[in-house]
This record gives structure tokens, C-alpha cells and sequence, in this order.
């Protein structure tokens, strides 16, 4: 992901913010029906439920002098 | 690589956050302050669907213009409005109309002249070269199956200097195919 920032011209790319995201947060979010937590906890490996993905904020700055609006 | 097309994964994800309701605010209470939910509407705490506090990372200033791409019901749109004050602007951009209601709605109930509302895609960004100070996004560019047109595109709307702050969910080890395939993972 930070690959694509750089690619396409963005600098000073950097990830701030880095933390587990696992079926227990998931389940926080309406978006997720029970049948489908149930299903990810059958198809994904119990030492991954903690940590499924992490959950990242990347800032960076495209190159140049500040102008103002 | 994405198991579903262009098309599919757009239609999935509007049906998906078109329907969402939610009373709760488990995922609010896990992003923010108690101090920045008192300040919002209670239909925007309660559709907090994002997965980290870009408005926390992008050091918002008075007077800047702030594009939130998949601005959903708008908490982070409203935060960044307060941030930047009268002086300055939010532009909440959502490609669900039923979202932009809601987040029109949030706005309203506050009193918030600052925000301006867009239906449009981030891969197409409606606005003009240059024309934004800080963009932030929660939880959207990973729906994207063209991430690198949407960066392209943030970087056009982007002035010289301008910032970018994005939360964003990342896989560090491959995932199952059968969670891949599903689009209850898609839209989420």
C-alpha cells in the first residue's frame, strides 16, 4: 500500500497509527451479519481471530510549496 | 487481485452501506473521544463504520479544505468541518446517496454551514486540480479494485504541499480464499 503512494508521487509517506484488527473488532460493526463471523471463525486459523488484518493510518504530502486557498 | 469486477464490487458495497442501520456506537467508542462524540449527532456516532481516526493524524488547520472520500454518514466529515471552522470547508464525497442523506442530515442538526456533500466515485474525484488542502478517508480504499487511480486521483484535487490521512484495513499475511470470495468481506 505504501508503494502506491510513492508511485504515485506523494513523499514524506509514513504510517502513524498500526493496531490488530481481529473477529472481536469485527464484530463491533453492523456490516457483519452473525453467519458471517461464524463463518470467519470457521475458515480462518484461531491464532489469526485476534489479528485477521491491522488496521493502519498512513499520512503523506504531495511535493511543493504550500499555497494557500 | 480482486474476485469481483468493477461493477460487482460498486453494487455490492451500495446495497451493503445503502441498508446498514445501527443503534450502537461499540465502534465509535473505539475510535474517539467521549469529548468529540458529545459534539456529534447521535445518527452519526451510531453509523461510525470507520476503522481508525484520520482526523486525529491530518493536523487540520482553520481555514483549510478538507475532502473526506466515503464520507458515510459523516462523522469524520464533521469532525474535520469543527477542526477547520467557518473560515474553512469539509466536502464529504460518497458514492451511496442513501449515506449522503444521512451525513446532510448529521451536518444539519449541528449547524454546520462549512460541509458540502458530493455523490461521486474516488477513482473520479468531481472536483477541480488543486482545489483541496488535506484529504481523509476511514475505511474506503480498500473497497477500491483501482487503488492507485483513486492516489492518483487524490494527488490531482491535492495543491502543492497538500496532505493526505488514510485509515485503512491491511492484510500482512494472505487470508483464506473462501473470505476473498465473499462479498460480506468485500463490502466490509
Amino acid at each position: 500500500m505504501l508503494k502506491k503512494f510513492h508511485n504515485v508521487g506523494f513523499e514524506a509517506v509514513e504510517v502513524v497509527a498500526r493496531r490488530p484488527f481481529g473477529l472481536g473488532e469485527l464484530a463491533r460493526y453492523p456490516l457483519f451479519s452473525k453467519e458471517f463471523l461464524d463463518f470467519l471463525r470457521g475458515v480462518v486459523p484461531e491464532p489469526r481471530h485476534g489479528e485477521l488484518v491491522y488496521s493502519i493510518v498512513v499520512t503523506a504530502r504531495k511535493p511543493g510549496e504550500r499555497t494557500t486557498a | 487481485m480482486s474476485y469481483f469486477s468493477e461493477a460487482e464490487a460498486r453494487s455490492i458495497i451500495r446495497d451493503t452501506y445503502g441498508q446498514v442501520h445501527s443503534d450502537g456506537v461499540a465502534v465509535a467508542e473505539a475510535l474517539y473521544s467521549t469529548e468529540e462524540l458529545d459534539r456529534l449527532p447521535r445518527g452519526a456516532v451510531t453509523l461510525a463504520l470507520g476503522v481508525g481516526h484520520p482526523v486525529r493524524h491530518a493536523a487540520l488547520e482553520p481555514g483549510e479544505t478538507v475532502l473526506d472520500l466515503g464520507c458515510g454518514a459523516g462523522i469524520d466529515t464533521l469532525l474535520a468541518a469543527q477542526a477547520v471552522g467557518p473560515q474553512g470547508k469539509a466536502i464529504g464525497l460518497d458514492m451511496t446517496p442513501a449515506m449522503l442523506e444521512r451525513a446532510r442530515e448529521h451536518g444539519a442538526q449541528i449547524g454546520l454551514g462549512n460541509v458540502e456533500l458530493r455523490e461521486g466515485l474516488m477513482e473520479e474525484l468531481p472536483l477541480p486540480d488543486a482545489s483541496v488542502d488535506v484529504i481523509i478517508s476511514n475505511g474506503v480504499l480498500n473497497l477500491s479494485t483501482r487503488k492507485s487511480r483513486a492516489l492518483a486521483e487524490m494527488a490531482r484535487v491535492l495543491r502543492p504541499g497538500g496532505r493526505v490521512s488514510i485509515a485503512d484495513l491491511v492484510i500482512t499475511e494472505a487470508l483464506p480464499e473462501e473470505i476473498l470470495k465473499s462479498p460480506a468481506a468485500l463490502a466490509g
